[in-house]
């Protein structure tokens, strides 16, 4: 699968991540460039989004690889990062 | 020494003190202005409060003590070894167990010693202690294990101060395991550096939250993957009839749970939700009345366990340690109705239904004194009178070891 193929993967995995943990947000409308804390989510709702994002891509990553991600779009490139090393 | 049939090695004896004061967590959110919206996901009631008179020496008399005292004192002179567990060290030389040593009136022939390793290491200390015992180089020997914390947060811990608890566990290692027979060998460990949290000073708690709770949770599937590797045929599911995990707040060890589950059974939501609720929610019925209690934050949830499910057979316990830093470990032991009549005269429960309430005002009275529980001051007095009117308030109650004033920075305490 080309490169950006696999982020648009990421991009909706980590959106339908997000939407299942915080349904009020909906998929397409999601800014990027916030933290997951400012979108509205605790810290248990973090480690569901991560969870989730994971495995919807097929992913085992040790979450501590993701503890400093500034922004949803941070961790998007993280994400795209290891499904194309994987 | 009369030669006793050795019947395993383990937890003779276990009680835990959380204070006698405690605030209820909606009252602290609404009084500082915190999103109640995050109250399901804390999954915490109430909070353990500290008094001025307390500090990680009370703590951990006061949890001792009465386990003591229900065993005679043929039993004290048996105590070889007496390790405190924490990170609420109030001097970078002389040990906590110094003065707990005193205040419990142990042998002088005890060796005497402090441990550190955030929350974990009160495990440590309890596998450091087994071993010791099951080695058999002193016949007869116990090793007394506590685990003695305080809490040092405030507003700008955020959603974390009204996690925090404040208290001790206490627990008897020896070869006659009443409370917890250990799986001796059955154990899986996973370490790395990592600045999750700290305590820089005496009066600073630093935490990256999801540093901590990731690695948290990358730990809990690290230690036991070395677990299975120790223990042919262990399965998260079927092996352990109960699980009583290191409880930051209840609700880390219900998604904690949850991803275990996940990655390694396949069940479904409904599934999950339903083994939660019969494995694992037992072990949180105390921690969500106190809090983090720190390194006998386990030891609490396994009380918690016995005396909620109140097991009526021998059943598998899997214990999950993690300490920031960091260390971790899982490791695993057979409880059963005699743990149960174990901790039933110790009245853990009945303690903590009768606590003081605080009100929102009542804690920010007390909050400046606790903050400056562990500094090293060369001179202070403490003021007992409001600490004694509180106790008052308790009703009957056992005598309290309580610190009256530090003197040339040494430490002074009395029973009241």
């Amino acid at each position: 699968m080309a490169p950006e193929a696999v982020r648009a993967e990421v991009v909706r995995a980590v959106e339908a991540a997000i939407v299942a943990i915080l349904p009020e947000l909906s998929a397409g409308a999601i800014p990027h460039h916030r933290h997951l804390r400012e979108l509205g989510a605790d810290s248990v709702d973090r480690v569901e989004i991560l969870l989730g994002a994971l495995d919807r891509l097929g992913l085992d990553e040790p979450l501590a690889r993701f503890s400093a991600v500034p922004d949803v779009a941070s961790l998007i490139d993280l994400l795209w990062q290891r499904k194309l090393a994987s | 020494m009369t030669a006793q049939p050795i019947e395993g090695v383990g937890i003779e004896a276990l009680n835990v003190y959380c204070g006698v004061a405690a605030i209820p967590v909606r009252a602290l959110f609404e009084g500082r202005g915190l999103d109640l919206g995050r109250l399901p996901n804390l999954a915490m009631r109430e909070r353990a409060i500290a008094l001025p008179c307390e500090d990680p020496v009370t703590n951990a008399v006061n949890a001792a003590r009465p386990l003591l005292a229900a065993l005679g004192p043929e039993v004290l002179a048996t105590i070889e070894i007496l390790i405190v567990a924490s990170e609420s060290g109030i001097d970078l030389s002389k040990s906590i167990a110094s003065y707990v040593h005193e205040h419990l009136g142990l042998s002088r022939q005890c060796r005497t010693v402090e441990m550190k390793q955030a929350c974990y290491s009160a495990v440590a200390a309890l596998q450091l202690a087994a071993s010791y015992v099951a080695s058999g180089v002193s016949p007869g020997a116990r090793v007394l294990v506590i685990a003695a914390d305080v809490s040092l947060v405030d507003a700008r811990a955020e959603y974390a101060e009204p996690a925090m608890g404040t208290g001790a566990a206490a627990l008897l290692v020896s070869d006659r395991p009443r409370v917890l027979r250990l799986d001796l060998g059955a154990f899986g460990l996973c370490s790395f550096e990592t600045m999750d949290s700290a305590r820089p000073t005496p009066q600073l708690d630093v935490a990256d939250v999801d540093g901590s709770l990731f690695a948290y949770l990358d730990c809990l599937s690290a230690s036991f993957a070395d677990y299975c590797r120790r223990v042919e045929g262990a399965d998260f599911v079927s092996t352990f009839d109960f699980l009583a995990f290191h409880t930051p707040f209840a609700g880390l060890v219900k998604a904690a749970h949850r991803k275990m589950m996940r990655e390694l059974s396949g069940a479904s939501p409904e599934a999950v939700a339903a083994d939660f609720a019969g494995r694992v929610e037992p072990s949180l019925v105390y921690p969500s009345v106190v809090g983090n209690l720190c390194a006998g934050s386990v030891f609490l949830a396994l009380a918690s366990l016995i005396e909620t499910a109140r097991p009526e057979r021998a059943a598998r316990v899997g214990l999950f340690s993690y300490g920031s830093g960091c260390a971790s470990e899982f490791l695993s032991g057979v409880v059963g109705p005699e743990a149960v009549a174990a901790l039933a005269p110790l009245a853990i429960g009945e303690r903590l239904a009768g606590r003081v309430a605080l009100s929102f005002a009542d804690y920010g009275e007390l909050l400046a004194a606790n903050l400056c529980c562990l500094v090293p001051e060369r001179e202070r007095r403490v003021e007992l009178g409001p600490s004694l009117e509180l106790l008052e308030r308790l009703g009957e109650r056992p005598e309290l070891l309580v610190l009256t004033e530090i003197r040339d920075f040494h430490r002074k305490y009395r029973w009241a």
